[in-house]
């Protein structure tokens, strides 16, 4: 057991060494400059564009810069190019707003899906497994953004309460009871929408799972033992189609920094997607790589994760 | 069974408790309606953040909005564009002109060559300037103090440029003997003075200065490097503008710290000092010496004539008592940082500015919101609103539904919502033309491109009229040449290309292009064939390439078209100058200097002038308009320069877009009359479309305004 983590740690750390080469070379290798050094911009002379290179070590050769930046990033003095703030505490700061979104988003998504699958899965062929996949389809296919205009113009034009942004602009001279709900209502419909995608793919996954092993002997067992069919269901042949999920559920760690660039920018919500997005559009390299890092790292500790659990909840797997 | 209720009813549970939440958000009535506040606050919004809130260090426009605000600058430009007084209340713009004497040169009509022949020489010609040729007498009119500079000796140091990249220049140590010099005082700055006085003193009097006959250098170093240091070092004549500002007593920091001269030349020195990495150092690297003359006048003196300089004040000026080497070392200190490497670019003052503009600053919560609050003490007097928040709402219908709601107090319109939305009797709206143009350019070192009337002809081919009329939903207008439609640079007098594909066939039959048999153009066998490109993303540059496409095809021209990722396609195409032709845009600054754009020294790889553009007489009045400091005659050479543009055909010239912004119908302008009496006016835009620009005496008023208000 303990050999298997070390093993894994030590794998996962050449890994992420890796992962951090190649992502520093496809972003210093994509095209476009940051917007600092602008070209096309009649006010910057060739002097100041050189200013600013050495300044962001841009002249520097690539394993040079490579260390620079990671030298940076282990000491904390990483700052972003657009605005000198330090990165660490701006990504901080937007995954603290992101979290709310993330953590509602993900409650709905692993609660609900599994009724929904598995009814379906009981049911199958039925008119409720039918219309629950027509509208699963449905979600998975209608773009995200158009849901949420959709939303946006009816709670706005019908029920006259805004929905922009993280709390009611304006509020700050509020009680505090009313400043928590504000923030609250604020949540729900980016929540929302996040989660009903998420919701309509893992059902799927739900009901096909339990398809699988609803046929095995040991479900029809179970029915014949006479359990009431709420323990067959949720007990018997639940657990064992659980599997694949302990996987999935690893792997949205990573989901925690990644956030959602498009109900963030519609919701104007100051979050982790779009402050990555609008660093990538101003090739702002130290805060697209160091995002880039602490999501590969959640991935590999997600991975670790899973395959922890798989110990837990796999009574056959034995290191 | 538990398990089934857990994951069905904690979902249910937590929504409800969502929902319920509406109950306790204040709705859009509540928040503008019933609530008095409101009416005290102006909100706007904007689709990114500001980067740093610092006029030195920012470009975006953001930033700039907020530091307009918190700033203020010594001049800005009034309603007709011209230059106004703000914590300056007046200035004078004269000339110090200096030429070493040239012994070896004989004067005409002086036995001598001596500093003091030169300057009897020059008297004399002041005293009977009757016969004198115009140019001439212009210019010695223009003189106002003559004096002698005495021979003097220094010694200098100089890096020399190294031949290899890798390698280290050497150093040079210069020593010069520089001959008497004769410095001139003039009322008005004069660039065709030495021109004008060779007449005088003999057309090579200045040309053949012995400059480097007057230097030693050691190490010894070759001619050419001896000739470039003379020039250098020992420059023949020398135009020194300078810039005196008087400034505005008593004007307060929103600190309580009185602003002075010594702000301005701070100012200056936190832009030049390479530490800060201020992206507006081009600006100011003409000036020579900022001087403190007494607390309320400052002099600039440039070191050559360089005629943006005056607009270039029109920067925020920044608190040197907050930012001082000092401060700047404190800060560092308590942050804990090295002092050494700590700038201005770090410093919090960033975030959290202070200036003596008409509003303070309060509050920004990144990505959310920047929240400012009026200066009582503003020089100005305060402005009406009590309040200024700016937000941040990165999605345009977002930004509609808000201002639908009343949480914007503006709105800038799309074009196709023009037609629905300015003519709306529940606002009041504005529109005027923007300083950015749309062209297709041509890469003139590119055959067929080399040929004036080949160009001209695919221009004449395309209906851009129709262009405005059905991409840009009519919200464009037809441009002909560089320059700022609203202003007098621009030349009305030159007709846009008219839209004529027989006229375009015979102007390229001319130039030797003849349709074959199934109907391309053709020149010694080879078709008329080339691609247009530009850069993905931008639906309406996109539309454009198509109806291009269509247009020249009719004609007969074989045109493929491709879309590039706009960096892809700035580094790949436009800087290696790897194209055929292509569509772009640019934003005009008001000042009418053309030099990067259109000058034939800049048609080198990662230059502006990509599409190559050489013309002798364009360059001479390029250069002539960068150096000359009288408004009428730079007029004119604008308009003979717009002439040569329009002539080339370089770029077809396509329209410069049209912006069109939406109020709220109760904001009006609150003013006393004459007599001390409270007035309302309607907000009224100034001649370039400027409607913000009596911002500081807008209010909100609690209901739509009786129109018998003056109107």
């Amino acid at each position: 057991m303990l050999s298997f983590i070390g093993r894994s740690i030590i794998q996962k750390i050449v890994t992420l060494f890796f992962v951090s080469v190649v992502s520093f070379l496809i972003i210093h290798l994509a095209p476009g400059k940051p917007s600092q050094i602008d070209p096309l911009n009649p006010k910057f002379t060739p002097e100041i564009l050189e200013r600013f290179r050495q300044e962001f070590h841009l002249d520097k050769p690539l394993y040079v810069q490579y260390l620079l930046f990671y030298k940076g990033l282990f000491t904390g003095e990483t700052v972003s190019w657009k605005d000198n703030q330090s990165v660490l505490k701006k990504i901080w700061e937007r995954f603290l707003n992101s979290l709310p979104l993330f953590i509602v988003g993900t409650i709905l998504t692993w609660t609900l899906s599994f009724p929904v699958g598995i009814r379906s899965a009981i049911f199958r062929g039925g008119f409720y497994d039918r219309s629950a996949t027509f509208i699963s389809y449905l979600l998975i296919s209608v773009p995200g953004f158009f849901v949420a205009y959709i939303l946006i113009i009816l709670v706005v034009t019908q029920l006259h309460v805004p929905v922009f942004g993280m709390e009611t602009f304006g509020l700050q001279m509020a009680s505090w009871p009313t400043k928590l709900m504000d923030r609250v209502w604020h949540l729900l419909l980016p929540s929302v929408l996040g989660a009903t995608g998420g919701i309509a793919v893992l059902s799927r996954y739900v009901r096909s799972q339990m398809l699988e092993v609803e046929g095995q002997d040991y479900v029809r067992t179970a029915k014949a033992k006479g359990l009431p069919p709420d323990q067959v269901h949720y007990k018997h042949a639940l657990r064992n189609a659980l599997l694949p999920f302990v996987t999935m559920f690893g792997l949205i760690l990573p989901g925690l920094i990644g956030g959602s660039v498009i109900i963030e920018s519609i919701f104007a919500w100051p979050g982790m997607g779009r402050m990555a997005y609008e660093a990538i559009l101003a090739r702002d390299y130290p805060v697209i790589l160091t995002v880039n890092f602490i999501s590969a790292v959640l991935v590999l500790a997600g991975t670790f994760v899973s395959d922890l659990l798989y110990l837990v909840v796999d009574p056959r797997i034995r290191l | 069974m538990t398990i089934k209720r857990a994951l069905i009813f904690a979902p249910i549970i937590l929504i409800i408790f969502l929902l319920q939440s509406y109950f306790w958000v204040p709705t859009y009535e509540q928040q503008t309606k019933g609530n008095p506040e409101r009416l005290h606050e102006y909100i706007t919004a904007s689709t990114g953040d500001a980067t740093l809130l610092n006029p030195i260090l920012s470009t975006d426009a953001t930033s700039s909005q907020i530091e307009g605000l918190v700033f203020d600058a010594l001049i800005d430009y009034n309603e007709e564009l011209q230059f106004r007084g703000r914590l300056a209340t007046s200035w004078e713009v004269y000339e110090e002109a200096y030429f070493y004497v040239n012994e070896r040169v004989k004067i005409p009509g002086s036995p001598d060559n001596s500093a003091g022949a030169v300057v009897e020489v020059l008297r004399k010609a002041m005293r009977t300037t009757g016969s004198l040729a115009p140019g001439l007498k212009g210019s010695l009119e223009n003189i106002e103090e003559i004096s002698i500079e005495p021979p003097r000796e220094f010694t200098t140091v100089k890096q020399e440029k190294p031949a290899k990249k890798d390698k280290k220049g050497r150093e040079l140590k210069i020593l010069v003997k520089a001959p008497a010099r004769i410095k001139l005082r003039l009322s008005k700055v004069d660039q065709d003075l030495f021109k004008n006085l060779e007449g005088l003193l003999g057309s090579t009097y200045f040309s053949s200065l012995p400059g480097a006959s007057c230097l030693s250098i050691s190490p010894p170093v070759d001619r050419e490097e001896l000739a470039a240091c003379a020039m250098e070092f020992l420059p023949p004549t020398e135009h020194n503008p300078v810039l005196v500002f008087y400034l505005r007593p008593n004007v307060k920091f929103q600190d309580g710290h009185i602003f002075d001269a010594y702000d301005v030349k701070f100012t200056f020195e936190a832009i030049m000092n390479p530490k800060n990495l201020s992206p507006r150092v081009a600006d100011y690297e003409p000036v020579k010496s900022v001087e403190v003359i007494d607390p309320l006048t400052v002099r600039m003196v440039y070191k050559r004539l360089y005629s943006p300089a005056l607009g270039t004040w029109g920067m925020g000026i920044l608190p040197e008592h907050l930012l001082n080497q000092a401060a700047i070392e404190k800060e560092a200190v308590r942050l804990g940082k090295d002092p050494k490497t700590f700038s201005l670019r770090q410093s919090s003052f960033n975030r959290h500015p202070i200036g003596c503009g008409p509003f303070v600053f309060t509050k920004w919560e990144s990505d959310q919101f920047i929240n400012l609050t009026r200066y009582e003490d503003y020089w100005e007097g305060p402005p009406n609103y009590k309040r200024f928040m700016f937000r941040i709402v990165p999605d345009l219908l977002t930004q509609e539904m808000e201002f639908y709601s009343g949480t914007l107090d503006n709105y800038s319109v799309q074009p196709h919502q023009v037609k629905r939305l300015a003519n709306d009797p529940k606002y009041q709206s504005f529109s005027g033309t923007s300083f950015g143009y749309s062209y297709i350019g041509y890469n003139m070192r590119r055959k067929p491109f080399d040929d004036q009337r080949v160009r001209r002809a695919l221009g004449m081919a395309i209906d851009i009229g129709k262009i405005i009329d059905y991409v840009l939903y009519g919200q464009g207008e037809r441009i002909t040449g560089p320059f700022v439609k609203q202003t007098d640079f621009y030349n009305h007098n030159i007709k846009p290309l008219p839209y004529d594909p027989e006229g375009a066939l015979k102007l390229l039959g001319e130039a030797g292009w003849k349709r074959n048999q199934s109907g391309w153009l053709e020149k010694d066998g080879k078709r008329l064939q080339f691609t247009l490109i530009t850069n993905s993303g931008n639906d309406i540059r996109k539309a454009i390439l198509a109806i291009a496409q269509d247009a020249w095809k009719q004609i007969g021209v074989d045109v493929r078209t491709d879309m590039l990722e706009w960096s892809v396609f700035i580094q790949e195409r436009v800087h290696k100058l790897d194209f055929d032709a292509l569509i772009l845009g640019w934003v005009m600054g008001i000042d009418p200097d053309l030099y990067q754009i259109w000058n034939s020294s800049q048609t080198h790889p990662n230059q502006l002038n990509f599409v190559g553009f050489k013309n002798k007489e364009a360059d001479n009045l390029i250069v002539r308009i960068r150096r000359e400091y009288d408004h009428k005659r730079q007029v004119e050479d604008c308009h003979k320069l717009h002439a040569i543009i329009a002539k080339e055909q370089p770029y077809t010239f396509l329209y410069v877009g049209k912006w069109t912004a939406i109020l709220d119908k109760r904001i009006v302008i609150k003013d006393l009359d004459d007599d001390g009496n409270m007035l309302y006016k309607k907000i009224k835009p100034t001649k370039t479309g400027n409607y913000n620009f009596h911002f500081n005496r807008w209010i909100k008023i609690p209901q739509m305004p009786e129109m018998a208000l003056d109107g």
